[in-house]
């Protein structure tokens, strides 16, 4: 663009100064006639000089500076001055002409030049800013389609066709992979319902077999224990069975249930069947209601799995004390060390010891129901006190 | 007493048949759909113990052409699907109980006698053994028509023991019946020892030693 617009200059420099040459040749050529004809020489200045000398020169071409009174500046102007001979007296006449300055010719180019950019800059703008919508209109609609998606959904994915090549290719792959993506998620969900399911049926066998054993033969005291061993095992896995299928459900959004729910008297409730069984020592005493919004089975899920957790990991013959507000359930239980990594608490089957046969899902289910219900459930290891916190927020009334 | 298992699970079905039978019960046995509901219309029974799933069918349409036919029978339903829909459905189609797989077969005994009490004596629910009689409606035992007095745990325990009779329990059966399992406490059964003792303790006063203990750490109600 620079060196287009050097050349330029350049080039209409040379043509306007050849234009002036020319003219001020052929003005000089007139009044070299008009002087032949013997008409008595004039002049015009600046513009035209006659002036009669005494001796011929060669001619010769300049550009000068004239004060120009009518604009008040000094002018350039081109000047030939030419030594000639006409009927035996020396003149010499000396011609000017006004030439456009450097600095007009360059401004005007560059004003030109930067219309031309400007308009052409706007039509290709426009031209193109259309030409993309048009382009990627179906490339964006399916973009807000993919950002609805939902693994969860039965039906698939609805693209809009594109002309495109590109487009069509990259539509496919996304129909492919979200097919794949929702089968494989409907076939983990399947699976573990299944699983859960089918293994319900052999362990009733296994578990009606052994208590079938016990009462008809005659066994002895080790053979008793090795079955009611068993009959532990299997408690075990159908608890971890429940559990499982509890925390899938909980992920697959299936509890849509909400109730008002009093957390008191499910809370009371909780440590008087504590109380009675264990003869657990659980300070709790609220007389007030606290309603939360939640789905009455989790919200005893979570009470009973929060309360046995204290319980069963309190020091000997210490209390278990619970607080429960408005704003939320604290559940203290005293302990010597604080965990050793309280960040894995809720993780699945974390165990801080191998000493004690949990599931190892209580807590990750606890966890499971305060994300659904946007509970902040928060541990602390406080003055010998293992504290769980669960801050109700949205739902609470 | 005349029962129906229509359970499709032969082996599971054999158990329940050989658990119940003890007590000298009639049992008879359906092991698909077609057959279940075959003998339900042909036949009275007392209890009806139904699976949901049998293979051909669902158990739930046996249970409605139970009730449409005016069946008196007591119908438990059994199944591998513990979902709370499938619960609710059964209940509300006339069921009288219902048990999730895997269940212990002296839980699913006790139910059934539960079952029988009520339909037995339209509400004056009773039951006698020796110097023990049981009121299960005011919740009550009395020994020689004494009250003992018992925690609600105590008065299950002896409700279960009861209806349970002449059979071994293991600690994990009972701690099972009394706390259901929704509870983690699984490696820890000693709270058992403490409810049984103190039953114990209240029935030996009276004289009634019917608690015994078999192969060492299980119980079992015995006759002397």
């Amino acid at each position: 663009m620079i060196a287009s617009t050097i050349a330029l200059y350049f080039y209409t420099k040379q043509l306007l100064q050849n234009e002036v040459e020319e003219e001020l040749f052929s003005t000089e050529a007139r009044i070299e006639n008009s002087l032949k004809s013997n008409t008595q020489p004039f002049s015009l200045p600046p513009v035209i000089e006659v002036v009669e000398i005494s001796d011929l020169k060669e001619e010769f071409l300049k550009d000068t500076l004239i004060y120009d009174p009518s604009q008040s500046e000094d002018e350039v102007f081109r000047e030939l001055s030419t030594f000639k001979k006409i009927n035996n007296k020396y003149y010499r006449i000396t011609v000017r002409n006004l030439v456009v300055e450097s600095k007009d010719i360059l401004i005007a180019i560059v004003v030109s030049y930067f219309i031309i950019i400007l308009l052409a800059f706007i039509f290709l703008y426009y031209l193109n800013s259309e030409g993309n919508r048009k382009l990627w209109a179906p490339f964006f609609k399916n973009l807000e389609v993919m950002k609805g998606f939902s693994i969860k959904s039965n039906r698939p994915i609805k693209m809009l066709d594109s002309d495109i090549l590109e487009f069509r290719e990259l539509n496919n792959e996304i129909l492919m992979l979200t097919k794949k993506v929702r089968d494989d998620y409907q076939n983990l969900k399947q699976f573990t319902e299944d699983l859960s399911h089918e293994m319900q049926t052999p362990l009733a066998i296994m578990q009606a077999k052994i208590e079938n054993i016990i009462n008809e033969k005659k066994l002895s005291e080790d053979q008793y224990l090795q079955f009611s061993s068993l009959q532990k095992d299997i408690l075990r896995l159908k608890q971890l069975n429940k559990r499982l299928t509890l925390l899938t459900k909980i992920e697959n959004n299936q509890f849509i249930n909400i109730d008002k729910i009093d957390l008191t008297k499910i809370i009371n409730k909780t440590v008087e069947n504590f109380k009675e069984l264990f003869d657990a020592d659980i300070h709790f005493s609220e007389a007030k209601k606290v309603f939360v919004l939640m789905d009455p089975y989790l919200a005893e899920v979570l009470c009973n799995n929060l309360i046995s957790n204290a319980v069963k990991h309190s020091e000997e013959s210490k209390p278990v004390n619970i607080t429960c507000t408005k704003e939320c359930l604290i559940i203290k239980n005293a302990g010597n060390t604080a965990i050793a990594m309280p960040e894995n608490l809720f993780h699945r089957f974390y165990r801080e010891s191998n000493s004690n046969h949990s599931t190892g899902l209580g807590l990750a289910i606890v966890k499971k129901i305060c994300e659904l219900y946007d509970f902040d459930i928060s541990y602390k290891f406080q003055d010998n006190n293992h504290m769980f916190t669960i801050l109700f927020k949205s739902t609470k009334i | 007493m005349k029962f129906l298992i229509a359970e499709d699970e032969l082996d599971l079905q054999q158990s329940i048949v050989t658990y119940l039978e003890r007590d000298a019960n009639v049992c008879e046995v359906a092991s698909n759909y077609n057959e279940a509901l075959q003998k339900v219309e042909l036949y009275d029974y007392d209890v009806i113990i139904l699976d949901i799933n049998l293979v051909t069918g669902s158990g739930l349409d046996v249970l409605r052409a139970i009730k449409k036919s005016k069946h008196t029978a007591g119908v438990i339903i059994i199944s591998a699907n513990n979902s709370l829909d499938n619960k609710l459905e059964g209940l509300d189609l006339g069921a009288d109980d219902y048990l999730t797989k895997p269940f212990h077969l002296a839980e699913l005994n006790s139910r059934v006698k539960a079952i029988l009490r009520r339909g037995k004596f339209g509400g004056d629910e009773t039951i006698e053994f020796n110097e023990i009689k049981i009121d299960t409606k005011s919740r009550t035992a009395y020994i020689n028509d004494i009250a003992i007095n018992l925690t609600r745990k105590e008065y299950d325990l002896l409700l279960f023991f009861i209806t349970n009779q002449d059979r071994v329990l293991s600690k994990e059966i009972i701690a099972e019946h009394l706390w259901g399992d929704d509870s983690d406490l699984v490696d820890n059964f000693d709270f058992i020892y403490v409810h049984i003792n103190n039953l114990r303790k209240k029935m030996s006063k009276e004289s009634a030693k019917y608690i015994k203990t078999a192969y060492g750490s299980g119980y079992k109600f015995q006759n002397n």
